[in-house]
């Protein structure tokens, strides 16, 4: 297990649906359950092998706003009284439903 | 007849009853009019006056060349004069106060430059705009420029737009600190950000008129929507049709205050799929929705309705036989004079499935209700808060039969109930996992002493037991023998359930004593699942009780301590909510877990 998780890349990749490409941290895109279950070496799946999540059903606007999440969630863990981040109205809904896709 | 040829002599136009009543207290539309003339005309003769001067002397002193000093000794009076009264105006001291850090000579300034205002051109005429520079029509509502002079009224909207939006952002910034607080009375501590689902949601409450339809959200993301939006009280007719989807066969409306009978017959019109139906503060429930729902045959299982008093005593019978015995949990609260005895027995005569009931604030149910109630064997889950007295020996009754498979009892406001009630439960129930007795002051603390020694029924979840304390006011010390729960009884209570409950609510069961607190939450005691404790009116409650109570619940979340008045710095761990302490503003004192 131990040599499993040292070999594991600080950085995972996480792709839209049209194309677009993601680079971060690995802690930071384990915020999202499903995304951390996608990435759990002892599931083997394919994502846990190529540290590469593929996620069809989000577009690359609102799979930025994720990524965009998922920083601020790490920048902020251990604050209280964090203020709500930033979301324009026009893509709150369909966030909404890409953060109850991935457990977030 | 005398009147009738007064009247003949003058010409008169059509009266109205507002130029009647005007006409009685005396009030004459042309006195005003005349009055608003002279004032006008008295201002612009002032004004030419000022003119005058400014034009032949000029405001400094040096200017007044060609004056005699008598004239020149008037005229500096008068200025003096008028000064004074500027300076002695609210208008003044607001200005003075915008302008605080300048030197106190400034005063004189202020109050030179207001008397020059004071000659500003009235109301009609016409002027040039500061900003701008077109001529324009000076309204009362035209605004003063930076430089003193007059706006036109597209640049007086500007101006009034600027400072709206500063005052905005005040606010924004404020409101920052007021929703900690009231998270905080709620209970919730956050610590990190939001869930982004949480988040989002939110951010769809904010601008829930701008949208259409919901899409294929999941019905759970819709209750939480549904709850934000009734917390912010904003669902109306509206925002209820985004809810109102075929597929779904549950609805939850928290605060159904802004709609009409229509919108209750829509949702049971558009949604005929429909099991569990949970609607609140429905004013406007009426028969009509009501038959409109039994024509449907609904397969209702579950059924919540809260402040639906205007729905009648025949349409809740007819609605109970047609559900009969498909309905397996039936929640009726504050229907004040709608629901009544028979109507209950007419529901636990067809209704035999129900395995969860609660009767709340319905003022027509008494003892025969309670009677009814007893007959229905399978309920799991009881809540009963009657307003009416019952007969001691039926509620024991009632709850020797019911008691074997419930999980939940309820009682609140029954204040007849004494010791056999705990000694009924203590004998009957073996299956209780949320007990509810409050607001009495008949039992004793030996009572529950009793109830909680040697209790067959494995260790409690949720125990409210508040407001059980004496209430003789001409006895202000307590008898000897404590009423309520006192100091045994929740030893014995914390002994019996301490290592289960998650809840407990003991507020104002004013006789436990210091020592009895330190005992149940002394050193070698741990109360692994316990999250959220009221000890709201314990005044013996003090600093050192509320350090243990946090080193004996490791997974406590919410404490509650209004009128605890001995609480005085309480070191409060992270993530803890100490609701109703004094020191309200108290920041969250950071530690690491013990």
């Amino acid at each position: 297990m131990s040599s499993s998780k040292s070999s594991q890349p600080d950085y995972v990749t996480l792709v839209s649906g049209d194309g677009f490409e993601f680079v971060i941290p690995r802690s930071t895109a384990c915020v999202s359950g499903t995304i951390r279950r996608m990435l759990d070496p002892s599931s083997r799946f394919s994502e846990a092998i190529s540290g590469r999540c593929v996620l069809e059903n989000i577009s690359g606007v609102v799979l930025e706003k994720v990524c965009e999440y998922f920083c601020y969630n790490e920048k902020n863990k251990h604050q209280a009284h964090v203020p709500d981040m930033d979301i324009p109205p026009e893509l709150c809904l369909e966030l909404l439903m890409a953060a109850d896709y991935l457990d977030t | 007849m005398a009147n009738r040829r007064q009247t003949r002599n003058q010409i008169r136009g059509p009266h109205s009853a507002l130029t009647d009543f005007l006409a009685s207290n005396n009030i004459s539309a042309a006195q005003i009019h005349q009055d608003h003339q002279r004032r006008l005309q008295e201002a612009e003769r002032q004004a030419a006056v000022e003119e005058e001067g400014d034009v032949t002397v000029g405001h400094d002193e040096h200017h007044h060349v060609g004056e005699l000093p008598e004239e020149r000794k008037k005229r500096k009076r008068k200025e003096a004069v008028a000064l004074a009264n500027i300076k002695q105006s609210k208008e003044f001291a607001r200005r003075k106060a915008r302008r605080t850090g300048e030197s106190d000579d400034d005063d004189e300034a202020i109050a030179r430059e207001m008397m020059h205002e004071r000659s500003r051109p009235l109301p009609g005429q016409l002027e040039n705009c500061e900003a701008c520079g077109k001529r324009f029509t000076v309204t009362s509502y035209s605004k003063t420029g930076s430089q003193g002079a007059l706006l036109c009224a597209k640049c007086s909207k500007v101006l009034a737009d600027d400072e709206k939006k500063l005052k905005a952002k005040k606010r924004g910034a404020r409101s920052g600190r007021r929703q900690n607080q009231s998270n905080l009375l709620d209970g919730l501590i956050q610590q990190g950000a939001l869930s982004l689902a949480e988040m989002c949601t939110k951010r769809v409450a904010d601008n829930i008129n701008d949208i259409e339809e919901f899409g294929d959200l999941p019905s759970q993301l819709l209750h939480r929507l549904s709850q934000i939006l009734c917390k912010r009280r904003v669902l109306t007719p509206r925002t209820l049709n985004l809810f109102l989807r075929p597929g779904i066969d549950s609805i939850d409306i928290y605060d159904a205050a802004k709609l009409e009978t229509d919108d209750f017959e829509k949702i049971f019109t558009l949604m005929p799929n429909l099991s569990c139906v949970n609607i609140r503060f429905a004013g406007q429930m009426k028969d009509k929705v009501i038959e409109s729902m039994l024509g449907r045959n609904l397969k209702i299982k579950r059924l919540q309705l809260d402040a639906a008093n205007l729905v009648s005593d025949t349409y809740w019978r007819r609605l109970f036989q047609n559900l009969g015995v498909q309905l397996e949990s039936l929640k009726l609260s504050n229907l004040d004079f709608s629901l009544d005895d028979e109507s209950v027995e007419v529901l636990c005569r067809c209704c035999t499935n129900l395995q969860r009931l609660k009767l709340k604030q319905c003022w027509k149910a008494g003892n025969h209700s309670l009677r009814a109630i007893s007959n229905l064997s399978s309920l799991e889950h009881l809540s009963l808060s009657f307003v009416q007295e019952v007969h001691t020996e039926i509620l024991l009754e009632t709850i020797s039969r019911v008691s074997p498979k419930l999980q939940t009892l309820s009682l609140e406001g029954f204040s007849n109930a004494n010791d056999r009630l705990l000694e009924v439960v203590h004998d009957n129930c073996l299956t209780l996992k949320k007990l509810r007795f409050s607001h009495n002051a008949a039992c004793s603390d030996a009572g529950f002493v009793r109830l909680f020694t040697d209790w067959e029924n494995p260790p409690l979840e949720i125990v409210d037991l508040s407001s059980m304390r004496d209430l003789d006011n001409t006895n202000p010390e307590s008898p000897t023998d404590a009423i309520g729960l006192a100091s045994q009884g929740l030893v014995a209570l914390m002994n019996h359930s301490g290592s289960r409950v998650q809840k407990l609510n003991i507020s104002s069961c004013r006789h436990v004593s210091h020592s009895a607190f330190e005992e149940v939450f002394s050193h070698e005691k741990t109360y692994p699942h316990l999250k959220e404790l009221d000890v709201s009116f314990h005044t013996v409650i003090d600093d050192y009780i509320v350090g243990r109570i946090f080193r004996c619940c490791p997974k406590i979340r919410k404490l509650v301590a209004f009128a605890c008045f001995n609480l005085r710095d309480v070191q409060i761990p992270i993530g803890v909510a100490l609701i109703g302490s004094l020191k309200a503003q108290d920041p969250m004192i950071v530690r690491s877990a013990y």
